[in-house]
């Protein structure tokens, strides 16, 4: 063996100096690691592949056709601005006219604004005037309070106009009903303003997360809440009272209920039916179920009960009977601290996914240490990478304790939503008012909303478990 | 070694040791190039231990740490390709030793020093970082470049003599 060491010996051989003449042995020698380099170019372009599958699941449509669609907005309170400033910002929209009791202040202000950007709109007070006058209207976008939901929606509906309306659909189920059925009569569009239905981010969640890639397995409960910090009552300034005999005319008290018609009974429907409404149709559509029963248990914890008659806080658990199994769902919403915002919270037997309309929690999923590996679904660009888990204060008392879990892997969902929260549904919208779209929330959806919403302040009214019959739900 | 001969076995593993660090080089380079937001900035202000206050000043020049940040992207890649070719290995050798130095003193992992950045391991005193550098000096030592890579055909072209093959 001396003999094949020596051999085995790796020298440069003598050379002359000067260089001499290259062999065979040497390129192959030379160049015998270039495939790793070669290696290496393919692992990274896949790896960006891969990345790019991320962002491109971001890019939105293409834009369509632009058709105009006449507009009146009704109602241009807060929430009529906010619609407002989001129908701004979408092609083809049209706006005709304004109508609002508050000719003071927030008619003339919308209507200011309006002007600005270069249309020539009516201002109305009585919304009957504005349907008898402006013939040219395709559609109407209601932001009136709850309670005037229903004449507003069915009138205009009657006077061949498309809706957009806000939500709650109404503070009644009679109502609600009437809408439904004006919506039939008339063969017009009906949209409910449960905007999470357009969001993208949800889209993509109930789409490919929940519905293609299944990462959460069997979901056995669901969480969610809105959480709002103390707010005084809205005021108004003394010029801009609107005089008591149209307060009346339209249903208020005085002008402390005008502004904060969302607290009264009658009215509104409380912290439940404007914050809670949107999030439990969330449940309702990521379970693909109505739910059976429900319990709840709310009161005027803070707030001037004489001025605040609703909850301003509610702790409600839903069950839900899913084609997948039972369901126990909770939800709260208090309107004294704002700590962690809102979220829902869909947790099965594989996965997580926590899921908010704000940038603040955005979309995050769980994988739980059973689940089968997700890199598929990275790959594709449905969820992001999992992120790198921090380095865990360890306790040295602690001992290690089976029953313990493993943390699971967060994924970020790689949705961001750049426009305002309202004008996807908005878009949606006008789309099916072209012809080129169908409603992502028709009066059907926002009718089964209502009757779980709705119930949940008779459930505290009633400190007992309500449950729900499929008659309830049935139009 | 005292005849500057290593067998072929060993010679291999370090080749194989080589392009692994290499490889490692190359993409650390190219995903802080394509990466339009990264810089040295953030990871020279978490600096501590003895040289803490040098890493930090840097941060803190603007035009310095343009060129630092260029230098560290562009470098790193140069280093890995030529790491994974063996084209001037020796050379490369040093160059990923110097940078890697700089990288362990600007965090080192010192008794009594404790991070608030996330770190993937538990060190003392040693972490990867220490481990690559170490890496690279047996690849220096060895002249693997010479053994399987572009240096023979430099080498051979040259006829520059080199006391280990």
């Amino acid at each position: 063996m001396a003999g094949d060491d020596e051999k085995d010996k790796v020298a440069v051989p003598p050379r002359p100096a000067g260089g001499r003449k290259l062999d065979r042995r040497d390129v192959l020698k030379g160049l015998s690691t270039v495939p790793a380099l070669g290696l290496f170019g393919y692992a990274w372009q896949k790896q960006r592949q891969y990345e790019q599958a991320a962002a491109g699941t971001e890019q939105a449509a293409a834009a369509g056709d632009v058709q105009d669609v006449h507009v009146a907005l009704l109602g241009a309170g807060a929430q009529g601005q906010v619609l407002t400033d989001a129908m701004l910002r979408i092609p083809g929209v049209r706006f005709r006219a304004v109508c609002d009791v508050w000719a003071e202040y927030n008619q003339r202000r919308v209507v200011n604004q309006l002007q600005r950007f270069g249309f020539q709109v009516n201002a109305y007070e009585d919304y009957r005037e504005m349907l008898d006058k402006e013939k040219e209207l395709d559609a109407v976008v209601i932001a009136t309070p709850d309670f005037w939901h229903a004449p507003h929606a069915v009138d205009c509906l009657k006077a061949g106009k498309h809706v957009y309306c806000e939500k709650e659909m109404s503070n009644t189920l009679e109502g609600a009903r009437a809408m439904v059925a004006a919506a039939r009569e008339t063969g017009k569009l009906l949209q409910i303003g449960h905007q999470r239905r357009s969001n993208p981010r949800y889209l993509h969640c109930y789409r490919h997360l929940l519905g293609e890639a299944k990462l959460l397995g069997r979901i056995v409960t669901v969480s969610g809440q809105w959480n709002r910090a103390v707010t005084p009552d809205l005021g108004a300034p003394e010029r801009y009272t609107i005089p008591e005999a149209r307060l009346k005319q339209y249903g208020f008290k005085n002008m402390h209920q005008f502004r904060n018609w969302r607290w009264y009974k009658g009215l509104g429907g409380g912290p439940i039916v404007d914050l809670g409404s949107h999030q439990i149709d969330i449940y309702t559509w990521f379970l693909g179920a109505n739910p059976s029963h429900v319990m709840a248990s709310g009161g005027q914890l803070y707030y001037d009960p004489a001025t605040h008659e609703w909850y301003d806080t509610a702790m409600v658990v839903f069950d839900y009977d899913t084609p997948a199994g039972p369901v126990k769902a909770y939800y709260q919403t208090q309107t004294t601290n704002g700590s962690l915002g809102y979220f829902e919270n869909f947790m099965g037997d594989q996965g997580t996914l926590l899921i908010s309309e704000s940038e603040v929690h955005a979309a995050k999923v769980y994988r739980d240490t059973n689940a089968p590996p997700w890199d598929e679904w990275v790959q594709k660009g449905y969820i992001t990478a999992p992120k790198l888990q921090e380095a865990v204060e360890k306790d040295k008392a602690a001992v290690t304790d089976v029953r313990e879990s493993v943390s699971p892997d967060e994924h970020k969902v790689p949705i961001v939503l750049k426009d305002p929260y309202h004008q996807p549904h908005l878009q949606n919208f006008f789309d099916a008012v072209r012809g080129s779209a169908t409603l992502n929330c028709p009066p059907e959806i926002g009718y089964e909303s209502a009757v779980a919403v709705l119930k949940v302040n008779d459930a505290i009214e009633a400190k007992s478990r309500l449950s729900f019959t499929p008659e309830d739900f049935a139009l | 070694m005292e005849d500057g001969k290593l067998a072929r076995g060993p010679m291999i593993a370090i080749t194989l040791l080589r392009v692994l660090v290499g490889w490692h080089f190359l993409y650390e380079g190219i995903a802080k190039i394509t990466s339009p937001s990264w810089s040295a900035a953030g990871y020279l202000k978490q600096a501590r231990g003895p040289f803490a206050d040098i890493f930090r000043w840097l941060a803190a020049q603007p035009d310095l740490l343009a060129a630092a940040d260029s230098i560290t992207m562009w470098g790193l890649t140069l280093v890995g390709v030529l790491l994974i070719l063996g084209l001037f290995t020796r050379l490369a050798s040093l160059g990923g030793i110097g940078f890697i130095l700089l990288f362990y003193l600007c965090n080192p992992p010192f008794v009594g020093l404790f991070y608030s950045i996330p770190v993937e391991g538990s060190y003392l005193i040693v972490n990867k970082n220490l481990v690559e550098l170490g890496a690279l000096i047996v690849v220096l030592a060895s002249g693997s470049g010479v053994f399987a890579g572009l240096d023979t055909l430099v080498h051979a072209v040259l006829g520059r003599k080199r006391k280990t093959g």
